[in-house]
């Protein structure tokens, strides 16, 4: 009803230039709201997609960077063990490479068998070469590890003592092959009995 | 079909639409609005709109024409509270009141006849001069003013239950004597 009331009020023509107005108005509306939304998703998309993506990446770098953390945390974790462990012997060799004078730490735990070790003041290796360190047992040298220095950065490393029945009685370090060797060939850095 | 050359997009409809329709746009807007500048502002919106969102027009639920004068007067009412460009309308309001008073609803135009719609325009015009005129005043400032009931109660000086009365029994009468009225829109 309330509807129709509008037609009570009597009829006025508007200006005749106002149709035109109108009708290009209303298409120019239409066109624009044909592309609008789409423009507009497209560019939600965009926007979503770029988030995204950039978060992936970001939380790859911080996943990484995480693990690196857990990773050093551990590390210190185990060499504050070994130092604050009333089990541990503590050993610094003195050693002189190429004319450089540094120290090889050795803290030994003999409830856990493992020894940490911190060289320090080394040079860097020559091309082709590393530096080995051995186990001297009973059985003979046993590999401990093979350190390639290219820098002479101080290097810390964990190791296990051999897992056989072989006594350790003491340690040493030459240099060797890249790849380090079955048994010490090369000069000897220090070598000790415990 | 008019409606459904407008439902697909059809631009000459739209014009078409406009022919129809914009004089009864325009009268409804300048009514309420008792602004040339304004109402042209309105009819501009109302068919901006309808050819926005025709998709949502219901033919089940009754023809254009209301559809279209219902969109005109929210949009016209809008712009009334909106602008509140009363004191620059005040003595034109006080004339359009003052001929409203002496004679309300007027004769219509007999130039006027020949705009499409003119007989709905008459039997409106009839339906409404038919209502008591305390039944009328309280219709007039309901739809032209946009006035609440609370409104009309301060404005009138009668008890809000007396307007609420008489504008329930004003529309009854108006659905009544208009329950037969058809859309002029081919």
């Amino acid at each position: 009803m309330s509807d129709w009331l509008g037609m009570s009020a009597p009829p006025r023509a508007p200006r005749p230039e106002l149709k035109a107005q109108v009708l290009v108005r209303a298409a120019q509306r239409r066109g624009g709201r044909r592309y609008g939304p789409w423009l507009a998703a497209a560019a939600v998309l965009v926007v979503v997609a770029g988030g995204a993506s950039w978060t992936y990446r970001r939380m790859g770098v911080l996943e990484g960077e995480r693990a690196r953390l857990l990773a050093e945390l551990q590390a210190a974790r185990d060499s504050l063990s070994f130092i604050m462990g009333t089990s541990s012997r503590v050993i610094q060799i003195p050693v002189s490479t190429n004319g450089r004078v540094g120290a090889v730490t050795i803290f030994a735990d003999s409830v856990k068998h493992r020894w940490l070790v911190r060289c320090e003041g080394l040079a860097p290796n020559a091309r082709g070469q590393s530096y080995q360190l051995w186990f001297l047992t009973n059985k003979g040298a046993r590999s401990a590890a093979v350190m390639a220095m290219d820098t002479d950065t101080p290097m810390v490393l964990a190791l296990d003592m051999p897992p056989d029945s072989s006594r350790v009685m003491g340690a040493a370090m030459s240099i060797e092959t890249r790849q380090g060797s079955a048994e010490p060939r090369g000069p000897m850095v220090f070598h000790l009995t415990l | 079909m008019l409606l459904r050359r407008l439902k697909s997009h059809d631009e000459q409809a739209l014009g078409e639409l406009y022919e129809l329709y914009a004089p009864w746009v325009f009268g409804l807007a300048l009514r309420i609005l008792q602004d040339d500048g304004e109402a042209e502002e309105v009819l501009s919106d109302v068919f901006v709109q309808v050819w926005d969102h025709i998709d949502q027009h219901d033919a089940r639920r009754g023809p254009l024409a209301p559809w279209v004068l219902s969109i005109t007067r929210n949009r016209a009412l809008d712009a009334l509270r909106r602008r509140r460009r009363w004191w620059r309308k005040a003595e034109r309001w006080e004339r359009a009141r003052t001929a409203e008073a002496g004679n309300e609803l007027a004769a219509p135009d007999p130039a006027e006849a020949a705009i499409p719609g003119w007989p709905v325009h008459q039997e409106v015009h009839q339906a409404l001069a038919s209502l008591p005129e305390e039944q009328r005043r309280v219709v007039l400032l309901a739809y032209f003013e946009g006035l609440t009931h609370s409104e009309i109660a301060r404005r009138t000086g009668q008890p809000l239950g007396t307007v609420k009365t008489r504008l329930r029994i004003a529309q009854a009468k108006l659905a009544e004597a208009l329950e037969h009225v058809k859309d002029w829109m081919a």
